[in-house]
């Protein structure tokens, strides 16, 4: 009788432990969809059960829903005013919209001026002749073509940003010039998951990442596979994608986000050369100085903006940009795989 | 307190328990699947460990190769207009995907050898 307690006791135990170190990391689970931000939204958490992560993906993706319809420039949707409405209304007259948006708009002023208008929500004049082209010659490759520059530089005089109009108190938008247009492509996708992440973890998601696109945000932590909290391990992409090694660096994170910018994302060949997205505001070219730009730091649309801004201009500025703000850090990959980061940014790598 | 023979059975319960962790672990990887989804349903399953080469879609319409080779999954060609898919790293750890924006196809592994990276910024 006593033998068969013991041995009781011994198995619950045992049952007990093992699942003590499993419990966590098999609650583990992923979720993606791609309907959103014409782009990947990929989601991994910890909760109690697969019916709450459902629950947490599902709330995740109708918050990202509403930011991606309010913020879409190609698309109208019934009942409500979004970024195409007024674009449309260029000229015209003003729009009412959703506080959303003005929030979104005053922010982007704000990443205007800090970024020296390297990042111009106000410059889809120049950005919508590109996206064009590139659509064109991504859909018939043998007849791909350049924007004409003297198309660009005649639309590049319909991007001034005073030219938006926003009045908080009316919650309208007027955009003054009726030959400018807004494309929020830089700051959007960063800004909506920032947001997004800061209702989920109200709403009791407390250990996640989510990444929009490769704006990758982080909360919590996750666990190993004896249930100890660890640190999210998040790759930076490699430009090299023949390379066998998928990712340049992994780093720990836990309330962190990482945005990455590169040459590979968005590109279209003319004569045999490459053509990415990020628009230099002062060639009106690809910007051509690094083959890859990141950005860590703890608000994602702030990543979001300062990887387009640093993208396009040369690295003495840019690091002097880094630095002088507070929990930024940088990593510059230049075209000959060599690289430069800013001073803390060694602390984040594995 | 405890008799000799509690004590080798304890032994015994720890070591079938290790066999059952070592069992579990070992099964857990060469399962994994290679799992391919169009339009958000699940369409077809492959083991990662059987080398094979298939076309997903059709060929006259939209279609994407896939092939499966030494435990890597790589899109080897496709039609759609961007051809990221075909450019994107070979996979092979759990939960890793490939995915066909164009063609909404996404290709994951399931259940394999786990990778030490949570989530890539691109």
């Amino acid at each position: 009788m006593r033998k068969k307690i013991v041995a009781m006791v011994l198995i619950s135990i045992m049952l007990i432990s093992v699942n003590a170190c499993s419990i966590k990391s098999n609650n583990r689970y992923s979720a993606s969809f791609l309907e959103l931000f014409d782009t990947v939204t990929t989601i991994v958490g910890y909760a109690e059960n697969k019916e709450q992560f459902t629950e947490y993906s599902q709330m995740i993706y109708e918050y990202l829903d509403e930011y991606n319809r309010l913020f879409d420039i190609y698309n109208e949707y019934d009942g409500i005013n979004n970024m195409k409405t007024i674009n449309d209304y260029a000229g015209i007259e003003p729009v009412k919209v959703d506080p959303i948006i003005i929030d979104f708009l005053l922010y982007s002023k704000e990443m205007y001026t800090l970024t020296d208008g390297k990042v111009n929500i106000a410059f889809g004049a120049v950005l919508s002749e590109w996206h064009d082209h590139r659509t064109e010659g991504l859909n018939n490759p043998d007849i791909a073509t350049l924007p004409d520059m003297n198309t660009l530089q005649n639309n590049a005089k319909h991007t001034d940003i005073e030219q938006l109009i926003i009045n908080e108190e009316a919650s309208t938008v007027f955009l003054k010039d009726p030959e400018m247009s807004l494309d929020v492509g830089a700051i959007a996708k960063g800004y909506a998951v920032e947001k997004v992440v800061q209702k989920i973890k109200d709403a009791g998601f407390e250990n996640g990442t989510i990444s929009v696109g490769g704006n990758v945000r982080s909360f919590g932590m996750k666990f190993d596979s004896d249930g100890n909290m660890v640190p999210w391990s998040i790759g930076i992409q490699n430009p090299d994608q023949a390379s066998l090694e998928t990712t340049l660096h992994l780093l720990n994170f836990s309330e962190d986000s990482l945005v990455t910018s590169g040459i590979y994302e968005r590109y279209y060949t003319v004569e045999g050369k490459q053509y990415h997205h990020i628009i230099d505001p002062e060639t009106l070219m690809p910007a051509d100085y690094y083959a890859a730009i990141s950005i860590v730091c703890l608000d994602s649309g702030l990543a979001d903006a300062l990887s387009t801004a640093i993208f396009n201009i040369p690295y003495e500025k840019g690091i002097a940009l880094i630095e002088s703000l507070d929990g930024v850090e940088a990593l510059w990959v230049f075209k000959d795989e060599k690289e430069k980061y800013s001073s803390g940014f060694l602390s984040f790598v594995k | 307190m405890f008799k000799k023979k509690d004590i080798q059975l304890a032994f015994v319960i720890l070591i079938i328990a290790i066999f059952a962790l070592i069992l579990i672990t070992l099964t857990k990887e060469e399962g994994a699947t290679v799992v391919i989804t169009v339009n958000g349903k699940v369409s077809q399953t492959f083991p990662l460990n059987e080398n094979h080469t298939m076309i997903i879609g059709d060929e006259s319409t939209e279609y994407n190769i896939l092939e499966i080779k030494d435990g890597f999954v790589s899109m080897t060609d496709a039609n759609c207009p961007d051809k990221l898919c075909v450019k994107h790293n070979s996979i092979h750890f759990s939960h890793e995907s490939i995915v066909c924006l164009p063609h909404k196809v996404v290709v994951e592994i399931q259940g394999g050898e786990e990778s030490e990276v949570d989530m890539i910024s691109n």
